[in-house]
């Protein structure tokens, strides 16, 4: 009945039930926290909703990867852009609510699509490593689910990186690549600033060799997907 | 116009599948820390398999349950990788298994030829020219809006078979794949198959029904328990082939 609104929905539920328990103390000194905490977990739930549904797709859509001939990795492609929409049309809504409460936008809001196409880049190849490995291992599943739930809290979703104390902390969420995606999004819109653009470029870089690496991987294991699934 | 060279070349090729599927953590760890690569279940499908296929020829396989005629099908297809021996092809392909692989219940017909068509390698152009010919051989104009869950598995053979009637491609595949269907569609697709009879594409037909093999296939393939017991004209094979006993003691 909710249709897209329902993609909607747990970021929503997530967002007021974070906003209600950390807004006092972990929110203090964050303008806009209520916007602060959407963009992360918009981007955050994005991710992991994402690489989820591509991981599975190979299984799910089994009589097209045991019976199809045609290159596999436009199941996993496939999957991810029509993910990319509803990240989309849920930043849009990020940005109409920072403007509706008072953020002053800056030109920077322009460069948002490159933040899609990184954090795009990012699932793809996360996704094509995933949804090769569950082929050939099912508990994968479990084993990722665990790694999203650790992710959650990895990623500066409901305090700022400055909270973290210096060392393995940080160091752990300097390593998770959306904490940065995070962090550029929280900086064109809500400081109305560009991102280091040195820094996005050298992600843009490591996500390119990446995913240039898991084309390479799926494409071996390719064609023996069919005695698998 | 054929040359003499294969279009399909099998050469010693065997198939072995591994009994299990490691599905769990603990299971692939188990066969690294085993190394010593030992595969209690394994078996083969497939054993030295040596064929010539033609341009133009049209094959029927036959053979009970389990004689290996999807493995040598998807072989061919390039979906399974033969564990021993060489397998040459010479030109594009399209596997047919089941009716409809591919097609999604929730969209509707129209979408679904869309979706069905662009799967199997037709331009979006070629499926717009045919689109009103497909429904209307298929008797399903009317349903072209319907979602495809609210089929018969009739109309859904209908629709499926109707399409590939448009697919452009140099070897087919078909794996039992119209079995389905009344009389009447059992047809409308002989008339189908009887047209394409002397044409120049290469046909590979996994089937029980020896009467279709007589009527379309020149030549067919005998499979046993994943060994080749004979390939040749149809009526000598399908003599063999009813008569197994007597086969099987000759070799």
């Amino acid at each position: 009945m909710l249709g897209f609104a329902w993609s909607f929905l747990h970021p929503v539920i997530m967002l007021g039930l974070m906003f209600i328990l950390f807004s006092a103390r972990l929110g203090q000194g964050i303008d806009h926290y209520a916007i602060y905490l959407l963009i992360g977990l918009v981007q955050f739930s994005h991710f992991s909703s994402s690489t989820n549904r591509s991981m599975h797709v190979l299984i799910s859509m089994r009589s097209l990867t045991s019976d199809a001939i045609f290159p596999k990795e436009l199941l996993v492609i496939g999957s991810v852009i029509a993910d990319v929409i509803e990240l989309f049309a849920a930043m849009v809504v990020c940005v109409t609510f920072a403007k509706l409460s008072g953020v002053d936008l800056s030109w920077a809001v322009f460069a948002l699509p490159y933040v899609f196409l990184l954090q795009l880049m990012l699932v793809l190849w996360v996704s094509l490593c995933l949804s090769c490995l569950y082929v050939f291992v099912r508990d994968m599943t479990y084993v990722y689910q665990a790694f999203t739930r650790l992710l959650l809290f990895a990623t500066p979703i409901f305090y700022a990186p400055s909270f973290l104390e210096k060392g393995a902390a940080q160091y752990i969420v300097w390593l998770n690549p959306l904490a940065h995606l995070v962090g550029f999004s929280r900086s064109v819109i809500l400081d109305g600033q560009l991102f280091p653009l040195h820094q996005s470029i050298l992600f843009f870089a490591i996500n390119l060799v990446l995913l240039y690496g898991s084309i390479k991987m799926f494409r071996k294991y390719e064609p023996i997907f069919a005695e698998y699934v | 116009m054929c040359s003499m060279k294969p279009i399909i070349h099998f050469e010693d090729v065997s198939k072995a599948f591994s009994g299990v599927k490691r599905h769990r953590i603990t299971k692939v760890f188990k066969k690294y820390l085993s190394s010593n690569g030992s595969d209690s279940g394994r078996y083969f499908a497939l054993r030295e398999i040596n064929l010539d296929v033609l341009r133009g020829d049209k094959i029927a396989l036959i053979g009970s349950n389990g004689s290996g005629k999807t493995t040598l099908l998807k072989l061919t297809a390039g979906l399974y990788r033969p564990t021993r021996g060489r397998i040459d092809i010479d030109g594009r392909m399209l596997l047919l298994r089941g009716v409809g692989t591919g097609m999604v219940d929730e969209l509707s017909v129209a979408d679904n030829i869309y979706l069905y068509g662009i799967i199997y390698g037709m331009e979006r152009s070629r499926i717009q020219e045919h689109f009103d010919e497909v429904l209307q051989w298929g008797e399903l104009t009317e349903f072209a809006s319907a979602e495809l869950r609210t089929l018969s598995s009739g109309m859904r053979a209908r629709l499926a078979f109707s399409l590939t009637r448009h697919f452009d491609t140099d070897i087919f595949l078909l794996d039992e794949a119209f079995a389905v269907g009344d009389k009447d569609f059992r047809e409308k697709y002989e008339e189908v198959f009887r047209s394409q009879k002397d044409g120049n594409r290469t046909y590979l037909i996994a089937t029980h029904d020896l009467e279709f093999a007589r009527l379309f296939c020149a030549k067919t393939i005998w499979l046993h328990k994943g060994r080749l017991m004979a390939f040749g004209e149809t009526e000598k094979v399908l003599q063999q082939y009813i008569a197994p006993k007597h086969a099987i003691l000759a070799r």
